[in-house]
């Protein structure tokens, strides 16, 4: 079962996908409200994946997505943001992001991200 | 102040723009109707638009985000305390009574509509007329609705001068939540934005 971290400051958010990762047989492994939290637990958790929102206090998605990805180049990071704007999405792309879901989405649209890092080819019911 | 005529003409078009993609995402997000629409654009000053808040004697929980970027605006969003619940209720896909008490969750769940809210009126203008701008991370806080809009007012250092008030009527279908959602835009960053476009002879 592949380990997920959610970072999201809004607990709402990290209990509602938390939700659609463990329906869709994802292991929730921890939670981060920030950047720096998520990098801490990065290091600490070595999750298979993370979903990183980008508008947090203290230290944003995107410092902690570069964090991530200088600690591990490998790391699969999924940005999850309500900016949906071109500048936001070649900045996260730009320092490693493995992809860019706009809130709010579809479940499947998350679940399908999942998939694609994963290169698991079971399909997502629409 | 020498905002004109066409300026607010413009200035109008763009908030219905934006508040119309605002409440298509936060239906989304609710997965039932959310219902913005623009009452009333106009200049107040301190006094003038506290008094009105000062009427509803309830108190509110209030989200307040502020703007960054070549325009700036500053975003309220409050309802009352027994509303939130129902809030986080429809955020968790729960059925509406299930919150109990206002917690963690409830308070995360207006945070995020403030922040759902605030970056999709970013996304239109900047998609719509070339603004750059982006929210920063809403901030929370409880007390009376009065007491919440002056709080913003003044942090925005406008006790003294008058400002531009954008004013909406703001429900949630099925649900008896009446709630507030106020615009403050800095006048003299959008007046530029708006004479880039051209649109103004």
């Amino acid at each position: 079962m592949k380990k997920i971290l959610v970072v999201d400051d809004a607990k709402v958010v990290r209990m509602v996908v938390s939700q659609i990762l463990k329906r869709n047989g994802y292991q929730v492994i921890g939670e981060a409200a920030n950047g720096r939290e998520a990098f801490e637990k990065y290091k600490a958790l070595k999750p298979d994946a993370v979903t990183m929102d980008i508008t947090m206090p203290e230290v944003d998605g995107i410092q902690g997505l570069k964090d991530i990805i200088a600690y591990d180049n490998q790391a699969k990071v999924i940005m999850i943001s309500a900016l949906d704007q071109r500048d936001a999405l070649a900045e996260a792309i730009r320092h490693g992001a493995a992809d860019y879901v706009v809130k709010p989405f579809e479940d499947d649209r998350m679940i399908s991200a999942l998939h694609e890092i994963f290169g698991d080819s079971t399909p997502v019911e629409h | 102040m020498n905002i004109d005529i066409n300026h607010l003409k413009v200035f109008e078009v763009m908030t219905r723009l934006s508040i119309d993609r605002a409440s298509r995402a936060l239906s989304k997000t609710l997965k039932t109707g959310a219902k913005i629409a623009l009452s009333n654009i106009y200049i107040t000053d301190l006094t003038g638009a506290t008094e009105k808040m000062n009427e509803d004697t309830r108190e509110m929980a209030g989200v307040m985000v502020n703007f960054h970027g070549n325009v700036a605006c500053k975003l309220l969003f409050m309802l009352p305390m027994a509303g939130t619940l129902i809030l986080t209720d429809l955020f968790l896909r729960q059925p509406i009574g299930t919150a109990k008490e206002f917690d963690e969750a409830s308070e995360s769940a207006i945070q995020e509509v403030g922040n759902i809210i605030a970056a999709h009126i970013c996304n239109a203008l900047v998609s719509n007329f070339d603004a750059t701008l982006v929210p920063l991370p809403p901030i929370v806080h409880n007390d009376y609705a009065g007491v919440l809009f002056s709080s913003l007012l003044m942090e925005q250092g406008m006790n003294e001068e008058s400002f531009l008030l954008i004013d909406t009527s703001f429900k949630i279908l099925k649900t008896e939540l009446d709630c507030y959602l106020f615009l403050i835009p800095e006048l003299k960053s959008f007046e530029k934005l708006i004479d880039s476009l051209g649109v103004c002879v």
